[in-house]
């Protein structure tokens, strides 16, 4: 058994896919795993795979002709998530590889995640369910303030390494808006600049007094929201149990309204 | 009109949000549109909730009066003129205002613009229509607009006003004329099934327009909407849900809200529900709304003469398979597509995974628990390859009694408040 050690990273994963599969190896004898085991297995040959960018692009490209574009979305998104790695034999890079062989084996591999009966392939679908659900929260739980300086700054906590979708969302929504979203999990930040793409860095160490500075109707714009959102509610109705099901406590710290 | 000149933004919004909040739709769904570059916005058909309220609603759009000042006098409304509450009116600037800055904070998906009847029907219509002219144009806004169709508005106006929003909505109040009548004397069935036929044909025209010229603008490109007041009138719900299919088929609406009745007047024409809101009794109007818009069941197999209204206890869906044993068990794979949408503890969603998944391979139960077939509910009504997940009785007491003791019969919050939810024209 050969197995592939990959980086957690959609480059790490789709590169990890390329070697293997370069490797003639034979793909029952393959593995592909998130870095490094606690416990080297006897017989089993190990392979550090270093991402490049150049490979990935060449696995991503081939997945989206082969399976459309919505598929190379879903499979991208499934290794943004974050998957508790408890199940060893589901690995989310062998899954992914696997769920990719099963593409390129199938008649029709713009349905091959249709294919819910095999585990790798339900495993494929969780996953990227698990990411788009918490960015489709996030498009509306995170909240921006306005800095001193007019940028927007938002700071938010996922699970999931959600920020590429919310990049892309916020830039079309936003188009003339300087803003950055800073995910505090992952140390990483989408930064836009108006009329401009958006891009994703890293960050290492945020400027705290930077982004305390907020702007002079900053505050007054947070007291009508809070005012609004108070008087919204139907007292009769009360229901704190089903509002803390549909927005979960963990998302209560970035709010306006809840913090 | 003095006290409204000192009056701060604060005390407005406070004042107008307050009065809109019986107005229960704030979804933000039914149109997918992309940034322009250059505004502000954009809109995707799902819709987002922004943030929960206490009573666990989804708040999605600023939704506000742009007065609450009303000539008219509805029962059951509490800004009705005869009411002695606290009245202010919004500049349109100032609704520009707060919906730009709370839309560029991330608070909201858009605005839901709704008001009283400030002097006229006329009148009103115009200030609506300036307000998101002034939106639209001067601030660029591209989010999502929802706003209300005034009763006996000048045909015009609401045409014009239909090309700046998303969606618009005239409520119907009442499911019956007679009740519409006796609790909101000024408004009558024909006032509002007018616009409602006339937003009807102008969605209907500009998808001709559209068909033929690409750029044309839209109108009231995520359809209308209209809600009803449930409990304060004795209708059952079979008049209630014909009303609703008949809306959908004939009027083309994308969805209609059930608002559970708050008696927040206290006037004598209106029933007292010491329970508090029917919520129980709208929550099963809300699922078998569902049921007509997703899984192709009719109100006449729901519900009929002579059993008028839903069953309290069990979701309709459970509810309408215990009363047909004989259709069932069906067998996962194999059973068509409609046939698996009216198995309880299956979604829509479900069923499609289901048919695709088929295809593929033999599906069994623990398949079937990965696709989100809820099976401690779907168990009794299905078999994989013609197994049964574990031996039960296809018996109709039997099953009630296993499908009480799954909690979610009965959704979060209404379990132990409104079990018996008598209302006094249940008794
Ligand atoms: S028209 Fe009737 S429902 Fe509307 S604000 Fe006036 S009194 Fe209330």
């Amino acid at each position: 058994m050969y197995v592939f050690l990959c980086e957690n990273s959609i480059e790490g994963i789709f590169t990890g896919v390329y070697d293997a599969w370069a490797s003639r190896y034979g793909h029952r004898n393959i593995r592909l795993s998130l870095d490094t085991p606690d416990t080297y297995e006897l017989f089993c040959e190990y392979i550090q795979v270093t991402p490049d960018l150049e490979k990935s692009r060449r696995i991503g490209r081939a997945i989206c002709s082969s399976f459309g574009y919505e598929v190379y979305q879903d499979i991208c998104q499934a290794i943004m998530a974050a998957g508790k790695e408890k199940k060893k034999a589901l690995d989310k890079a062998d899954c992914v590889y696997r769920t990719i062989l099963l593409g390129f084996a199938m008649h029709d591999g713009h349905r091959v995640l249709t294919a819910l009966g095999e585990p790798y392939v339900a495993r494929v679908f969780e996953l990227a369910r698990t990411t788009n659900l918490e960015a489709h929260h996030l498009m509306g739980f995170l909240r921006f303030r306005e800095l001193e300086n007019g940028v927007l700054f938002s700071a938010i906590h996922p699970k999931n390494d959600v920020l590429p979708i919310l990049g892309e969302h916020f830039t079309d929504r936003l188009p003339q808006e300087h803003f950055m979203i800073y995910d505090a999990t992952h140390k990483t930040a989408a930064v836009h600049k108006a009329g401009s793409p958006f891009f994703i860095a890293d960050v290492t160490d945020l400027n705290e007094a930077l982004i305390q500075n907020v702007s002079a109707e900053e505050l007054e714009y947070r007291r009508l929201w809070c005012a609004f959102f108070e008087s919204i509610a139907i007292k009769a109705r009360q229901n704190p149990k089903l509002q803390s099901q549909n927005i979960p406590k963990r998302f209560w710290q970035d709010t306006v309204e809840l913090c | 009109m003095n006290i409204q000149k000192t009056m701060s933004l604060m005390e407005k919004l406070t004042i107008l949000s307050a009065a809109a909040k019986y107005d229960v739709a704030c979804t933000s769904s039914g149109v997918d549109r992309k940034g322009n570059g250059k505004g502000m916005g954009n809109t995707i058909a799902p819709g987002i909730c922004h943030a929960f309220s206490s009573d666990g609603r989804c708040v999605s759009l600023l939704k506000i009066l742009f007065t609450n000042e009303c000539i008219f006098q509805c029962a059951y409304c509490q800004n009705n003129c005869s009411n002695d509450v606290p009245r202010a009116s919004f500049t349109p600037e100032e609704i520009c205002t707060l919906t730009m800055e709370f839309y560029r904070r991330n608070y909201i998906e858009g605005l839901f613009l709704s008001s009283g009847i400030l002097v006229s029907p006329n009148y009103t219509m115009e200030l609506i229509y300036h307000t998101l002219y002034k939106l639209r144009h001067e601030h660029q806004f591209h989010g999502y607009i929802h706003v209300k169709a005034i009763p006996g508005a000048d045909p015009l106006l609401i045409r014009q006003t239909g090309y700046l929003a998303d969606r618009m909505s005239i409520n119907l109040e009442l499911p019956t004329s007679a009740g519409l009548h006796s609790l909101a004397p000024n408004k009558s069935r024909r006032t509002i099934l007018k616009p409602m036929r006339q937003i009807q044909n102008g969605i209907a025209e500009n998808k001709d327009e559209l068909a033929v010229y690409q750029k044309a603008p839209h109108f009231v490109p995520a359809g209308q909407s209209t809600q009803m007041i449930i409990g304060a009138t004795p209708e059952h719900d079979y008049e209630i849900m014909r009303v609703t299919e008949s809306l959908y088929q004939k009027f083309g609406l994308k969805r209609v809200f059930y608002s559970a009745f708050v008696n927040v007047n206290q006037n004598e024409k209106l029933p007292m529900l010491p329970g508090g809101p029917p919520l129980l009794r709208e929550h099963r109007l809300y699922q078998a709304d569902w049921l007509l818009r997703y899984y192709h069941f009719s109100v006449s197999e729901l519900l009929s003469e002579d059993r008028p209204d839903f069953n309290l206890n069990l979701d309709p869906k459970c509810d309408w398979a215990l009363r047909h044993l004989d259709l069932f068990p069906v067998e996962i794979n194999r059973a068509s597509y409609q046939t698996l949408l009216r198995v309880p503890g299956i979604g829509y969603k479900s069923a499609g995974r289901i048919v695709k998944a088929r295809r593929m391979n033999r599906l069994d139960f623990s398949d079937l628990k990965k696709m989100g077939v809820v099976l401690k509910r779907a168990l009794y009504f299905i078999t994989c390859s013609g197994h049964m997940m574990y031996r039960t009785k296809l018996e109709e007491n039997y099953i009630f009694e296993n499908l009480m003791r799954d909690r979610t019969q009965i959704p979060v919050g209404l379990r132990n408040s409104s079990y018996q939810q008598l209302t006094i024209w249940d008794v």
